[in-house]
């Protein structure tokens, strides 16, 4: 039983950081990113590919983050001339082109098969001490990040950014730059998402083209949408709830005994409906953002 | 008022057409530093045109717009505030998720870096403590306290546009233009922006103001620019207007009758 | 060369209704719905059971098509129109929330292994180098009459009219008395209908499997975008062009560039193919290939 709660919440914590990196695009500057998750896989990859060729995890890691944040930039000069739906849909093509090229480049990055073995960070340690090493240090990034993301938008930039989500044309006239801005905030959440793909490919010793899928990217969405978006607790809110009835259903299917193919959809039924009821009831989330309180 | 120093603002033969419909033609005008210039006319004649394309809102087909004798007609809006040139909207849109003080606070021009922001440094802490105090300050002087922890899109029509002015204040600019300030706004708000621009101008600041109130325009400015279906038609002092047969023209003749807000004085 | 045409009239017809119906519906509503590929594997899935349970291959498939138009329908006054009134943005949300409901039913229903139909099998038929069969021919000729008959309706008659005005002008065509809701909801489960008829279709080829929607979705997307949403010819269009480039992309030897005698592009790249047409499209003709107006995105 421990080993599964310290499983789901290491699992938690890396989406958590997914999120939080899509809730400064979506959330903080009304960017509709749906083709989030290549960051992660970006970082996963890298991580990969790095270790592979000799390298350590903290090359992977940083080579992971550059590359997420120069695909963010490109993405970002991409939506200069699109309208917010069109510009989801190209950062949908984007990511599925990455994918593609994933499973097919396999002298890069394995094919299909991705690749394995990569070092679990703790391996030194006895179990189960190697498994909550590794939590401890993903609550630690989580924890860090939220913070660090809760204090840039809070200041100047984050200001910035919330006030172009919904008032560009004021915001161009107090001097922002709003594609400058735009671009920053991709990249902010690009970094932060590749360092959660990074992660994860330690944590599963593998890095693999279905870590691309798009269903991840909508995964994180309604993780975001259901906790509130544009606030950093209901997007950490959000993360477990998704994550709690993710686990559920395995729960559900050895107590009720269904099989594997209603088990999956019942997850994905689950997510769709707490989603759909969501925005239908309460489209802010649960923990909507809040007016922040500037004492005088 | 000496005239020996260059014009604050020169618009040169700006021309703009909005698909086949031509706006403004051939539009010239200065604004001397010191000025309250009023920018008139009626529905249609381009005015709003003019300030957006001014302020960098539109782009202007031909001729030049020099502010500070520097082009600036290339520029996109963002960097024309940056060389100290403001402006308000007609229709001010507030967000729903940021308080009054905070979008005030989000016009502030302290500029402190990302990673200054990120690590907390000195320097940012009191770059936000500047920027709230200024806020703070212009708020008050705009008599915007009382709301100033509300959401922004909470406030009336009159205090958006007292906080539109607040945003474009903050920006410290020497040429401030005002897009129809007054324009349904309460009659005790009205007097207090006419305090406010006066001031303000006492101090030095350059006002243009696109308006329909010929009263206001009496009451602040000194000088008045005529638009009628896109061509300057007069300018001149606010007392010669209604002596002035192009204006009367332009108000009174020919197709629209403006007389819903134009109150030409008798 | 014969080959080349069929190839690319089967994908084009594997696209275009679907295509059509999604940028039909855009016009009116104003928001990508990704559920609408969806739709079509719904389609796909019913036309599936209802001939397992004994209907005949055009009895199910029509009653699968006024199903799924249904469906469409309902998604649209439960679920659509209230998320409109909170952007497009929240709406084409819900739609990926619709999307993955509907992929779970099915793989909850039907699992998630592929569904065959067992058709009659006969050789294909040979003209000069091109091979086609029955199948393939009926499905390709029942998409090139929908089509014929969708210009008709669209161009002559008051119905198409009222809906192209609704499309382009919204307030105007309120204004002069169209009855833009009922216009809105008929759209609705037309453009339901004809998707369900092209996911049909498609199955027949391929099978009715939990991945044919969203394999559907970016081809299916970049074909209206290319054609400008709100313009469902064009979206035809759009589908003929991408169908062209992934055949080309297919059939052209591209060893010349490499040096060897023999270098083809990979299958899975095919597909990669369409989507880097569409984000050029994006990039440069943001309104589609046909848009002729300059408008501020």
């Amino acid at each position: 039983m421990s080993d599964f709660l310290i499983s789901s919440f290491t699992i938690a914590g890396i989406y958590a950081l997914m999120a939080l990196g899509l809730n400064l695009q979506a959330g903080w500057s009304g960017l509709l990113n749906f083709g989030h998750i290549a960051f992660a896989g970006l970082g996963a990859y890298a991580t990969g590919i790095v270790i592979q060729a000799g390298g350590s995890g903290w090359t992977g890691a940083l080579v992971g983050v550059g590359l997420a944040m120069a695909l963010g930039w490109a993405v970002a000069r991409l939506g200069r001339q699109l309208g917010s739906d069109y510009w989801g849909i190209a950062t949908l093509a984007i990511a599925e082109i990455l994918r593609t090229v994933a499973t097919n480049e396999g002298w890069l990055t394995g094919g299909a098969q991705g690749i394995s073995a990569i070092p679990s960070l703790f391996d030194g340690l006895p179990r189960p001490w190697n498994a909550v090493a590794f939590l401890a240090l993903v609550l630690a990034v989580v924890a860090v990040a939220a913070l660090a993301l809760r204090r840039v938008a809070n200041g100047r930039f984050g200001r910035a950014l919330r006030l172009m989500r919904e008032e560009p044309q004021l915001a161009a006239c107090m001097g922002y730059d709003l594609k400058s801005l735009k671009t920053r905030a991709i990249m902010a959440g690009a970094a932060v998402t590749a360092l959660a793909g990074s992660l994860y490919a330690h944590y599963m010793s593998f890095a693999g083209p279905d870590y691309m899928v798009a269903s991840e990217t909508f995964l994180i969405w309604t993780m975001v949408m259901i906790g509130g978006l544009g606030n950093t607790a209901g997007v950490l809110v959000g993360v477990l709830l998704v994550q709690a009835a993710y686990s559920a259903v395995p729960f559900a299917k050895d107590f009720f005994g269904f099989g594997s193919d209603l088990a999956g959809a019942l997850r994905l039924g689950l997510i769709g409906l707490i989603l759909l009821a969501c925005l239908l009831w309460r489209s802010e989330g649960l923990i909507p953002e809040k007016l922040r309180k500037i004492p005088a | 008022m000496t005239a020996v120093s260059a014009p604050l603002l020169q618009v040169r033969s700006v021309a703009k057409a909005f698909g086949g419909n031509r706006v403004l033609e051939d539009v010239s005008f200065q604004v001397e530093p010191g000025e309250i210039v009023g920018l008139l006319g009626p529905n249609g004649s381009g005015k709003s045109t003019l300030l957006n394309l001014v302020t960098g809102f539109e782009r202007i087909d031909q001729g030049e717009v020099r502010f500070e004798d520097r082009r600036i007609d290339r520029l996109p809006a963002h960097r024309i505030v940056d060389r100290a040139l403001g402006r308000t909207f007609q229709l001010p849109s507030m967000p729903t998720k940021m308080s009054v003080i905070e979008v005030a606070m989000a016009a502030a021009t302290a500029h402190h870096g990302f990673l200054d922001t990120l690590l907390g440094t000195r320097g940012a802490r009191d770059a936000e403590v500047r920027a709230r105090v200024e806020a703070d300050a212009l708020l008050k002087e705009f008599l915007l306290t009382p709301v100033r922890d509300l959401p922004s899109s909470a406030l009336s029509g009159g205090q958006k546009k007292l906080l539109g002015i607040v945003c474009a204040l903050m920006g410290k600019p020497r040429l401030l233009m005002l897009d129809e300030p007054t324009a349904g706004v309460h009659p005790n708000l009205r007097n207090d922006i006419v305090q406010a621009l006066k001031r303000l101008n006492a101090q030095g600041m350059t006002i243009v103001i696109v308006e329909h109130d010929m009263h206001f325009i009496r009451e602040v400015c000194s000088r008045c620019i005529v638009l009628d279906r896109g061509h300057i038609v007069a300018s001149c002092r606010p007392d010669e207007l209604s002596s002035n047969e192009r204006v009367l023209q332009a108000y009174l003749g020919g197709g629209r009758a403006a007389a819903e807000s134009e109150k030409v004085p008798a | 060369m014969l080959q080349f045409l069929v190839d690319t009239a089967l994908r084009a017809s594997d696209l275009a209704l679907i295509a059509l119906g999604l940028s039909m519906v855009y016009g009116l509503v104003k928001f990508p719905n990704i559920a609408h590929v969806q739709y079509a594997m719904l389609g796909a899935y019913l036309t599936f059971f209802l001939r397992a349970a004994g209907v005949p291959l055009v009895g199910a498939i029509l009653l699968s098509c006024a199903v799924t138009g249904l469906f469409t329908l309902a998604m649209h006054l439960l679920v659509f129109r209230r998320l409109l009134r909170s952007g497009p943005a929240i709406a084409m949300i819900g739609s990926l929330a619709v999307a993955m409901l509907i992929v779970a039913a099915l793989q909850g229903v039907a699992g998630s292994f592929p569904r065959m139909f067992d058709l009659p099998l006969s050789a294909p038929h040979e003209f000069a180098d091109a091979r086609i069969t029955t199948t393939q021919l009926l499905t390709v000729g029942t998409t090139g009459l929908l089509l014929v008959g969708f210009s008709l309706l669209l161009f002559f008659t008051r119905a198409g009219r009222a809906m192209r005005a609704l499309a382009s002008n919204r307030a105007l065509a309120d204004a002069s008395g169209l009855n833009a809701e009922r216009i809105t909801r008929v759209v609705n489960f037309g453009s339901g209908a004809v998707a369900g008829l092209g996911g049909s279709m498609l199955a027949l080829s391929t099978g009715a499997h939990l991945n044919l929607g969203h394999d559907l979705l970016l081809p299916v997307f970049a074909a209206a975008i290319l054609g400008g949403l709100g313009n469902p010819l064009g979206a035809v269009a759009g589908g003929l062009l991408i169908a062209l480039t992934e055949t080309v992309v297919t059939n052209l030897n591209f060893g010349f560039l490499f040096g060897k005698p023999v270098a083809f592009l990979p299958v899975a790249y095919i597909g990669a193919a369409s989507f880097l047409i569409l984000l050029l499209a994006l990039l440069f003709k943001p309104y589609g290939l046909f848009d002729r107006q300059v408008r501020r995105v």
